[in-house]
């Protein structure tokens, strides 16, 4: 017995160490393909190979190598044509579609809340009694989030963030969570706000100057282009403040949201079972353990403010402004005192 | 905090007016108001102050149109002050902004086929001091080296299929000066047929000049028996001429300087062992073997306070 497992065990072993790709594989993988181009056979051997005679006849019929570049393309061609053959699958699950083309918030369904598993809470004694009103019912252990009400929420935060939008606020998105880094970005690309996958650092607002200095700003007009005459007023200007903050995952961005409470800056967050409603000023109730879930809210959540930003450009093609804009004599004010700098221009013209 | 009710933003908002003494952000105000202010209401107002606004005019009367929108004016006019970087809120703008240009170059391009590592060409990405000050951000080694990975991968796509987009990218961050453009100039035996070559050793430093002919050997100007007195020490200084069986056919003149016999020696045998590999490159194998142009970095380990030498620890005394 002992033999036979000394050779189960040392065969499986040797195995593993010849082991060699099969063939078909490392035909298709990329960097065999340019391997076998960029091989060029050692002219030692070819030298040997040869006799004198025979090497005039061989340097005339050697047939080019194909090149690496027109080697991938019919790769390429090759692969597109087999992508368009067969029969279409219908109904599929592409995880990167929630990314690429995030749905409008009209259209949330219930359905696509489902299937992204928002309803998901957490195991029922981690629960917080504020979310009941939240709460569907209990299966297997856990609490299930009633979709209806997360659907309710969620259109009402993607109202506030395409209004907020619509009259020119920043809009932060935060999720700080593994995973979520893609879809923060996408969120705030398409809302043409900020993002934040990374360690929120604290005091960034309660001590903007100190951790934010540093970061530059500029003055845009109402349709978003950057005037560059204005840059040399910016120094010394406090640092910005978000006008809204959409927080993926509340729970461990404590003290975001409480800066973000001390600076009276309104916030959306995904609030789970086990998670404090009254930490946000609009909670959305889903689960925020899910990725595919927490994608597609902030996909949703952009969206709106890609609504709202396009409202707002339209608008100010046409001259007008939904927000009060800043002036040039606002912008040359101390930004502390509110007074014109002493010895300046502006100093002067007001006085005479 | 805002109070948790529906309406905390308006809640939140009342707080502001009492007690903040910065003037608002504008969005906060307009949304505390419920007004809209259009622009060029604002500025007509300013402007014609004169023309009789429609309350003023007789009811019947109907009010001329309003004056052409000036553009040129509303886009000049400041509207917002915005961070200049999706980023900003994260404190690193510049560097988030350059991981994310990259990432997505590098998905842009997944497909292109790439070459081994050691096939892609060498380059001198900048050293984490010198991103510092291009980015002027405190940026930490760890988060640099996901940045670095990220070069190197888009690095290695196949060199004749790089797309022109991350070439230039690339090159961005290249150190200033390209190190690996120097090369190397590989010294050769001169116009009198001497080969020179230095050997270091312990504390010693020998300079060697090898020439052909019958195999004398001068060590700062007295014979190899004067300098050292024994066998082994003249066997070693010799060994790569004697393990190459060309000890009849070189002359050296060598000075050798510092250290003691032993160390001296042993640089002259380095010393020699490069000159011979001027003048026979083919030896190189050989000498390799032989051990003679191996350098021994080995240099005496200082003595620590606390330490008898370099490691000895005083003997332990009960008390």
């Amino acid at each position: 017995m002992i033999v036979r497992n000394l050779f189960m065990r040392q065969s499986r072993q040797l195995i593993a160490l010849n082991r060699q790709a099969p063939v078909f594989t490392r035909s298709l993988s990329t960097e065999v393909a340019s391997d076998t181009i960029t091989q060029t056979p050692s002219v030692g051997s070819a030298e040997i190979a040869q006799s004198p005679v025979e090497q005039g006849i061989q340097t005339t019929s050697t047939v080019p190598e194909p090149r690496p570049l027109k080697q991938w393309d019919a790769l390429e061609k090759r692969r597109h044509k087999f992508n368009t053959l067969g029969s279409k699958v219908q109904e599929s699950y592409d995880p990167e579609n929630v990314l690429r083309n995030p749905p409008k918030p009209a259209d949330v369904t219930l359905e696509m809340l489902l299937a992204a598993g928002t309803h998901m809470g957490h195991s029922t004694s981690r629960w917080n009694p504020q979310n009941s009103r939240y709460i569907f019912g209990i299966r297997e252990g856990i609490h299930i989030i009633s979709l209806d009400v997360t659907a309710a929420y969620l259109r009402r935060a993607a109202k506030v963030v395409e209004e907020v939008a619509a009259r020119g606020g920043i809009i932060l998105f935060a999720g700080t969570r593994k995973g979520q880094k893609r879809s923060v970005v996408r969120a705030a690309e398409l809302a043409k706000g900020y993002h934040i996958f990374e360690r929120w650092i604290p005091g960034s607002l309660t001590n903007g100057q100190q951790i934010l200095g540093h970061c530059k700003t500029k003055v845009v007009n109402a349709l978003d282009q950057e005037l560059s005459k204005f840059r040399v007023d910016l120094a010394d200007r406090p640092s910005i403040k978000p006008d809204l903050v959409v927080v993926l995952n509340p729970l461990e961005n404590v003290v975001l949201l409480h800066e973000c409470g001390l600076n009276n800056v309104p916030t959306i967050g995904i609030i789970d079972t086990d998670a404090d409603p009254t930490r946000v000023t609009y909670p959305i109730p889903a689960n925020d353990d899910t990725l595919r879930g927490t994608n597609l809210i902030a996909g949703i959540l952009g969206r709106a403010g890609e609504a709202g930003q396009a409202r707002r450009l339209k608008m100010a093609q046409e001259g007008k402004t939904t927000y009060e804009p800043i002036t040039a004599r606002q912008l040359r004010l101390d930004p502390l005192t509110g007074t014109p700098p002493p010895g300046s221009e502006l100093e002067k013209s007001e006085r005479d | 905090m805002a109070r948790p009710t529906t309406n905390g933003l308006a809640q939140a908002l009342q707080a502001l007016q009492i007690r903040s003494t910065l003037p608002a952000r504008p969005v906060i105000r307009s949304l505390a108001q419920q007004r809209r202010t259009y622009a060029i209401e604002v500025e007509a107002a300013a402007q014609q102050s004169s023309t009789p606004t429609p309350s003023e005019l007789p009811p019947t009367e109907l009010a001329p149109a309003a004056p052409k929108i000036e553009f040129g004016n509303f886009l000049s006019r400041p509207a917002r002050i915005v961070p200049a970087s999706p980023s900003y809120f994260s404190g690193s703008p510049r560097f988030i902004d350059h991981v994310l240009e990259l990432e997505n170059l590098q998905a842009k391009y997944a497909s292109l086929p790439t070459v081994a590592a050691s096939e892609a060409p060498r380059m001198a990405w900048f050293k984490l001091a010198q991103f510092r000050d291009y980015v002027g951000e405190p940026v930490p080694m760890k988060k640099y080296k996901i940045l670095v990975k990220i070069l190197q991968r888009l690095n290695r796509i196949q060199p004749d299929m790089v797309p022109e987009e991350v070439k230039t990218t690339l090159k961005s961050f290249l150190r200033p000066g390209n190190p690996f453009a120097v090369e190397h100039i590989s010294r050769t035996v001169d116009e009198n047929g001497r080969a020179r070559a230095k050997g270091k050793r312990k504390e010693s430093t020998a300079v060697v000049q090898l020439v052909e002919g019958e195999g004398e050997v001068i060590v700062n100007g007295k014979s190899l028996v004067e300098v050292f007195q024994r066998v082994h020490d003249r066997e070693s200084a010799l060994w790569a001429l004697r393990c190459t069986q060309r000890l009849d056919k070189y002359n050296a003149w060598v000075t050798v300087r510092g250290g003691g016999i032993t160390g001296q020696a042993e640089a002259i045998t380095l010393a020699i062992g490069r000159a011979l590999m001027m003048h026979e490159p083919g030896l190189k194998p050989v000498l390799r073997k032989a051990g003679v142009i191996s350098v021994d970095a080995r240099r005496v380990e200082r003595k620590k306070p606390g330490h008898v030498k370099a490691r000895k620890m005083p003997t332990w005394v009960k008390r």
